[in-house]
């Protein structure tokens, strides 16, 4: 987002500007002869010092602890020390500051200052207050009333497209499919249909379902493979689907279809091109198998080793984000916490606490 | 944003410094204009460094790990208190608080410095700007406290478990404000050597400042002495630890210049003694700040430290301790000498306490860097312990206090110190009362103890002994009495105060190290122990959480001798973040004594309990409090009020001419 962060920029260089400015002005000003806070008069602060010394000497003699003889004295040497510092003030005048001078000065100041901090600074650098970062604000916020509040308005307000399409996300987050189908019909009916949208309806159908394919579900398959024609996700479900219910032959096509959208990179690809060897083998999988037990071998031998002998943080975030990978929480959550009370310092796991924070898992043992 | 314009404010402020200093210190000749000028850029360095100050607590507030300063000593679980004072519990936020507290001063010279003499007045604000640009450099280019980081972590690294305590909110400004005060009088000396004039009126306007930071270094060093003491826990209060001397050298020295200004203040002499005093006690505070994060000493108050930053300082050092010397060294010949007076005098007198103080600095000095030294160029490691020291200051010491009632008794320029003896043959005689009374109640031994009573309760009746002496106390109808004690000068009273606060502190010295008892044992819940009368029972034993730690807490009754009961929980913390332990002492005062509990190591099935007495400890920092009091009283005296308003009766100067 260039817009909010140009912006900041633009708004600290107006405040340093205006700072550097402020202060050369108050400088000007006071240069000027008429001053804003500071102002001084001709010093008189010795005279009152020799008065007090002189006070003290007639105090002193009036209380008898000298004599008039001594006092005489005294007031003999004030006097002359008097006198010396009078003469060494009159010959000490110089001339006044030119405004040349200042102004030269202050045009130091304000260079000296923008160089500087064009080495120094990070103009534009935003803060970023704890409570304001979005890692934070995940593991912070709950979704359950958020979710609860939404829901409330949009019982008031059912045409509320935007609530809709919030608070859809968030009912299969918390496990509520049907819910989220009935929420994605809706965003269907009110903006009309799309193959993400028909594609959503239909993951949220499948999930209700806990996998099983129902009827109604394919149908929005097809219904947003035939809206789009270059809609992967749908036809991705399509040909898992039907490789599921043993119709090889359609699915092997929607594999295909789907492999032929790719540009390669994806991170289904792999899975896609073992569905398709899987359909065209009529269901026998040869692949997979050896594929998910080489990961797995992996997996386990980085997680003994670090059990056993720790390892560093990378190392740990590795385990961390594999476990995430496969899908296997509860593994991943134990690791994290090893990971934590190896490296308890916060600080020190940056990257660690986001991955695992982010896919749901809690962070133990640092609060008491 | 906020951390950046705190940034940009903290480099403005240096550049204005930079620029004041080279106005301040070349052109120091041309007048009012430039007197007017300097004024308001003292003025806009304090508001640029606060706002830069306030940047950085603001930082440290919200937990903005993207400050690199706050990731690395914050925690988003410490509570508020420790947040703030976090930001100045560590090298880089220290140095901002040390620049905070210099623009502070030199803001304040400003504001009451408005009758100096203008050249005066150009050269101490040109050496004030001068030290605010070499730090202010300093701090950013070798420490900046706004290093920023792009991938901020998610949770601090926390502060140091030790540091997280009341006493870190209070003990560095404390100490900072006294040390930096100091260099306001560096400063005036540095503008008396260039200008070439010194005079009494010089020795007037220095005065209040060094009182003003001498205040402030008092009352730091007290509450850090009190800090480590319940802290640490091992219920000591002064360690001569390197850095305890570091700040207790510049106390001496600044002591020392309080009594040589006002020498040179009413009698116009010791001038060139204590412009060198006021460059020595600035030059002491700047080591005692910087030796320590130079990394050259290793102590408690080291924070991170590296070998580049502690070069930058060391060659700062020189150069700014160095220059004040050399420019001593040509310009001292040619300042006019002072007045003369007789060896027994009040003159006298003081000089006799500058010689001791000046020699007790110069033995810790040497105590202090005579290791180091010795081990950098020969590489043999000695560690020179507190013996060395209680030996050589306790021997410094004890004749400084022997005399020290004598000189407010003796008059200025010639006195007689028979006089001055019989005015204190009554305090003589009540302190050896007390301590042969004491000696005889607590069992005669073979020990320095008595003498060290003996010493302590002599000045603290002597103290008093110039104001009996005014208010002729006994010798006067009590009214009169009354009447003249109510119109003696503050500054009399402040003199009484000030050496009367020492006596008790002497007395709280004497008083533990003679008759502290120590008790270790095992204990278990149920079980009881005595120590000195007081019976200590273990009540109970449990685990609590804290905010950002978990606590082993035992609690305790203790039963007083004089059958009270009191309830104490003592624990041992572990923070959650650093894993560091630390223990807290559970203390109870009684009167001016305390019993200090501290709860040891759990061993298998018992716990280690550690316990002392410590008889009349309190005194020890009474005194100080006292002393700081004084000081204060000394400050609303009319003579040395900032600015002092003319005088409602106006003796003309000319009837003296």
């Amino acid at each position: 987002m260039p817009g909010p962060k140009r912006k900041g920029i633009n708004i600290f260089w107006f405040v340093a500007i205006a700072l550097t400015a402020i202060a050369c002005a108050a400088l000007l000003y006071a240069g000027r002869g008429r001053t804003v806070n500071a102002g001084r008069r001709e010093s008189t602060e010795k005279d009152d010092h020799f008065r007090m010394v002189l006070a003290g000497i007639e105090a002193d003699l009036a209380a008898g602890k000298i004599s008039p003889d001594q006092a005489e004295g005294a007031k003999g040497e004030l006097a002359r020390e008097i006198l010396r510092l009078r003469a060494e003030d009159g010959d000490r005048r110089a001339g006044q500051l030119g405004l040349g001078t200042i102004a030269a000065g202050l045009a130091g100041v304000a260079l000296l200052s923008f160089a500087t901090y064009a080495v120094l600074g990070n103009p534009g650098m935003g803060g970023q207050p704890l409570a304001a970062r979005p890692e934070v604000a995940a593991q912070q916020m709950n979704l359950v009333d958020a979710v609860a509040r939404i829901e409330a308005r949009l019982a008031r307000e059912p045409d509320d497209l935007r609530g809709w399409t919030v608070v859809a996300p968030a009912l299969v987050e918390l496990g509520r499919y049907a819910d989220a189908a009935g929420a994605y019909q809706r965003i269907i009916d009110l903006s009309g249909a799309t193959a993400q949208l028909e594609t959503d309806l239909a993951e949220a159908l499948l999930l209700e379902a806990g996998g099983q394919g129902s009827e109604t579900a394919m149908a929005h398959l097809r219904t947003a493979a035939a809206l789009d024609g270059r809609h992967v996700q749908s036809r991705l479900y399509l040909a898992a689907e039907l490789t599921r219910m043993g119709q090889y032959q359609e699915a092997a096509q929607f594999w295909q279809a789907a492999l032929a959208l790719a540009e390669g990179g994806e991170p289904w690809l792999e899975a896609a091109r073992q569905g398709l060897a899987v359909a065209q083998n009529n269901g026998v999988d040869t692949s997979a198998e050896q594929q998910a037990e080489m990961i797995g071998a992996m997996v386990s031998s980085l997680s003994s080793r670090l059990y056993e002998s720790g390892g560093s943080v990378e190392e740990w975030t590795q385990l961390v984000r594999s476990y995430i990978v496969l899908g296997d929480l509860s593994e991943a959550q134990l690791a994290y916490d090893r990971a934590v009370s190896a490296y308890p310092q916060a600080f020190d796991r940056g990257e660690l606490d986001t991955i695992a924070l982010s896919a749901g898992l809690e962070l133990n043992g640092v609060e008491p | 944003m906020t951390i950046e314009i705190g940034h940009f404010s903290l480099i403005l402020a240096s550049a204005l410094a930079l620029v004041s200093a080279f106005g301040g210190l070349v052109l120091w000749r041309r007048g009012e204009r430039l007197a007017a000028i300097l004024a308001q850029s003292a003025l806009l360095q304090f508001l640029l460094v606060g706002i830069a100050f306030a940047a950085l607590v603001q930082a440290f507030v919200v937990s903005d790990f993207s400050l690199a300063l706050a990731a690395n000593n914050s925690h988003s679980l410490k509570p508020l208190i420790y947040k703030i004072s976090g930001v100045w519990g560590n090298h880089e936020g220290s140095l901002v608080l040390w620049i905070l507290i210099l623009v502070l001063f030199g803001a304040l010279v400003a504001a009451f410095g408005r009758r100096l003499p203008d050249d005066l007045f150009n050269l101490v604000q040109g050496t004030q700007s001068l030290l605010v640009a070499a730090f202010g450099a300093f701090t950013l280019f070798t420490s900046n406290p706004f290093e920023r980081l792009t991938q901020p972590p998610l949770e601090g690294a926390d502060l140091n478990p030790v540091l997280q305590d009341i006493g870190l909110a209070i003990h560095p400004p404390l100490l900072y404000a006294g040390y930096v005060g100091f260099s306001i009088c560096f400063s005036f000396a540095i503008a008396a050597l260039v200008s070439g004039r010194i005079d009494q009126a010089w020795a007037r306007w220095v005065r209040p400042w060094t009182m003003l930071s001498w205040i402030f270094l008092t009352l730091g060093i007290a509450m850090g002495s009190y800090w480590a003491y319940y802290e640490l826990g091992w219920g000591g209060w002064w360690f001569w630890d390197p850095v305890e001397n570091a700040s207790f050298m510049p106390w001496l020295a600044g002591t020392a210049l309080l009594h040589s200004a006002l020498v040179m203040e009413k009698r116009n002499a010791l001038k060139i003694w204590t412009i060198f005093l006021s460059i020595i006690t600035f030059s002491l505070s700047l080591l005692g700040t910087f030796l320590v994060r130079s990394g050259v000493l290793t102590s408690v108050h080291t924070f991170a430290s590296d070998p580049t930053r502690g070069l930058v300082i060391l060659t700062m050092l020189a150069v700014l301790i160095g220059g004040a010397f050399l420019l001593f060294a040509m310009r001292a010949s040619a300042l006019r000498q002072g007045g003369l007076f007789a060896p027994i005098s009040r003159e006298g007198a003081l000089i006799l306490n500058n010689l001791f103080l000046a020699t007790a600095i110069g033995a810790i000095l040497v105590g202090t860097l005579y290791p180091l030294l010795l081990d950098a160029l020969v590489g043999t490691s000695i560690s020179v312990g507190a013996p060395f020291f209680d030996l050589t200051f306790g021997a410094l010491m004890a004749p400084l206090l022997l005399v020290l009632p004598f000189g407010p008794l003796l008059p200025w320029k010639r006195a007689d110190l028979v006089a001055a003896g019989q005015r204190l043959m009554g305090a003589a005689a009540l302190a050896v009362f007390l301590t042969i009374l004491i000696s005889a109640l607590g069992g005669i031994s073979i020990s320095l103890a008595p003498v060290g009573l003996l010493l302590g309760f002599w000045v603290l009746f002597g103290s008093f002994a110039e104001i009996i002496e005014r208010a002729r106390i006994g010798r006067i109808p009590a009214r009169e009495s009354v009447r003249r004690l109510m119109g003696l000068p503050r500054s009399i009273w402040a003199t009484a105060l000030g050496h009367m606060g020492l006596g008790l502190t002497v007395l709280g010295i004497v008083s533990v190290t003679a008759w502290e008892t120590e008790l270790v044992t095992t204990l278990n819940p149920g079980e009881s122990a005595e120590l000195a009368g007081y019976e200590i029972t273990f009540e109970d034993f449990a685990q609590v959480p804290g905010p950002n730690y978990m606590a082993d807490t035992g609690i305790f009754a203790v039963t007083a001798p004089g059958g009270q009961v009191a309830h104490l929980h003592a624990e041992r913390r572990s923070y959650v973040a650093s894993g560091m332990p630390t223990t807290e002492a559970a203390i109870e005062t009684y009167g001016l004594s305390q019993l200090y509990l501290q709860l040891g190591e759990p061993l298998a099935d018992t716990h280690v309990l550690r316990v002392w007495h410590k008889p009349y400890i309190l005194l020890i920092w009474i005194g100080t409090l006292v002393m700081s009091g004084a000081g204060v009283l000394s400050l609303t005296d009319r003579r040395l009020r900032f600015g002092a308003p003319k005088q409602a009766r106006r003796h003309s100067i000319e009837a003296a001419e």
